[in-house]
């Protein structure tokens, strides 16, 4: 607890809090925002091609958008560790967070078994997509819709949230 | 130029614009033009593009005019209800015609099914948006004022909760609303940086040899789907809460959506990105527009985030 108070009274994360400059709290924030949009963004686009939308699109290419995504995850990663740090006492004790880790960590996992199971295929885009891949697609969309959900629901529940 | 004026700049447009692009569509139908048809619909897509920053520049010029002599507050109601009656009507227009020049591009004509929806939300609309127009001049037009006898105005003026003020008291009593809103603006936004970011970075080279314009076109939809999403969720928060979003950044961000529809309308009409196929490369034109795509995006994004911080909100 003492440690986790450390960190969230560090003066790195005073200043994240208090400063008014764009590169502080607001600029944080809204590089994690443009983040889940190029994360959720791509790999949605990939699963509603799995399930049969724009069906002249190949498979195959859209595996190439595959290290953009992997940009947007990791400015993620890294101004949600920020995001977390300036909270970390009340983020911690707030059951929603676990929750929307589960949901990114499902997501992530989801996304790799695609990537071998459908990139990796040597018949993709010669037959229509297996059984396995469309559940796939749908996990995938299920996962970051909650992901989604909970990470907008941090603002309205648990310690720290503003929740009466 | 205050802000009563700009939105009497902007009122031209679903009133003036929207009747050009009606009896164009007319002319077309009667001449059985299928380029007509097309221009009309690109029309009817620009103005409601344009109408979302004519409707949210009456709340700027609300705060302004309020507490004015002899304006009315009862009639600004009243013309702010017909006006967001009208406004999803002009809305639904732009999207079917939107979809109408997207089918257009791939089987080179309109389906008779689109016509109809389009001509039917088209004649709905302009008369909704007439009828929007006539109340919002009464309310400081005297020449013109009927002294309330108009019994559509007297209804809207005697109506105990105007549309727009009764869906903000809903939004306020039920706690639910507000979060699930943002919630589904978020889905949104993500699929339409989805399909934002796969056409227009092909349009820059990623992909290039496995991904032709011609096969990305078919995503074009489900980028509408998460912009439509939005545009209705942003309704929610607009609608219920006028007042957070006057002032400059929110009224930039409307703006640039108006940019957004221009940019998606040159992947939709132009012949040159449709040359664009497996392993060839954009011309420069292309990759400036499909890059200016993520920019512009990026930059409503912006807008909307900084809302609590540099803008009214909160």
């Amino acid at each position: 607890m003492d440690f986790l108070l450390k960190i969230q009274q560090s003066g790195f994360c005073q200043w994240i809090r208090e400063s008014e400059s764009i590169f502080s709290y607001s600029g944080i924030l809204l590089l994690h925002t443009i983040g889940m949009g190029f994360v959720v963004g791509i790999n949605a686009c990939i699963d509603l091609r799995i399930l049969g939308f724009a069906p002249a699109l190949r498979l195959k290419g859209m595996e190439k958008f595959l290290p953009v995504l992997w940009l947007g995850f990791w400015v993620n990663a890294i101004t949600g560790a920020m995001l977390l740090a300036i909270d970390i006492v009340n983020k911690l004790a707030n059951a929603d967070f676990y929750v929307k880790m589960a949901f990114i960590a499902l997501a992530i996992i989801n996304l790799r078994m695609l990537k071998s199971h459908v990139f990796g295929d040597p018949s993709i885009d010669k037959i229509p997509a297996s059984g396995k891949a469309k559940i796939l697609a749908v996990t995938s969309l299920m996962f970051w819709i909650g992901a989604i959900t909970s990470g907008r629901l941090l603002a309205y529940v648990g310690p720290g949230s503003g929740a009466k | 130029m205050n802000a009563p004026h700009i939105h009497l700049l902007l009122n031209h447009f679903p009133t003036v614009g929207f009747s050009i692009g009606l009896g164009l569509f007319l002319v077309a139908l009667f001449a059985k033009s299928g380029e007509l048809k097309r221009a009309s619909f690109v029309i009817f897509f620009m103005t409601a593009a344009l109408t979302i920053t004519t409707y949210v520049s009456g709340s700027d010029a609300q705060e302004a005019m309020k507490d004015s002599p002899g304006v009315s507050a009862s009639l600004i109601a009243a013309h702010e209800s017909a006006a967001l009656v009208a406004f999803a009507f002009m809305q639904a227009t732009g999207f079917f015609s939107w979809l109408g020049l997207w089918i257009f591009r791939r089987v080179s004509r309109v389906p008779n099914w689109n016509v109809a929806v389009v001509l039917i939300l088209a004649v709905v609309t302009f008369g909704l948006m007439a009828r929007a127009a006539n109340i919002g001049g009464e309310i400081l037009h005297p020449e013109i004022q009927s002294n309330r006898t108009n019994p559509a105005v007297q209804a809207e003026v005697e109506a105990e909760q105007p549309l727009a003020k009764s869906w903000g008291g809903f939004v306020e009593n039920h706690s639910w609303v507000w979060p699930t809103a943002e919630t589904l603006h978020f889905i949104g936004l993500s699929m339409l940086f989805g399909v934002v970011l796969t056409v227009d970075l092909r349009m820059l080279g990623i992909g290039k040899n496995l991904l032709s314009f011609a096969a990305l076109y078919q995503l074009l939809p489900l980028g509408m789907l998460g912009f439509t999403v939005n545009l209705a969720t942003g309704m929610v928060f607009f609608v219920a809460t006028p007042q957070q979003y006057t002032g400059f950044l929110f009224f930039l961000k409307m703006m640039l959506v108006v940019v957004g529809a221009v940019n998606v309308l040159y992947f939709m009409l132009l012949e040159e990105p449709w040359t664009v196929g497996e392993g060839h490369d954009a011309s420069i034109t292309t990759k400036l527009v499909a890059a200016s795509a993520i920019i512009i995006w990026i930059a409503v994004l912006f807008c909307g985030h900084m809302l609590p911080f540099y803008g009214n909100s909160f």
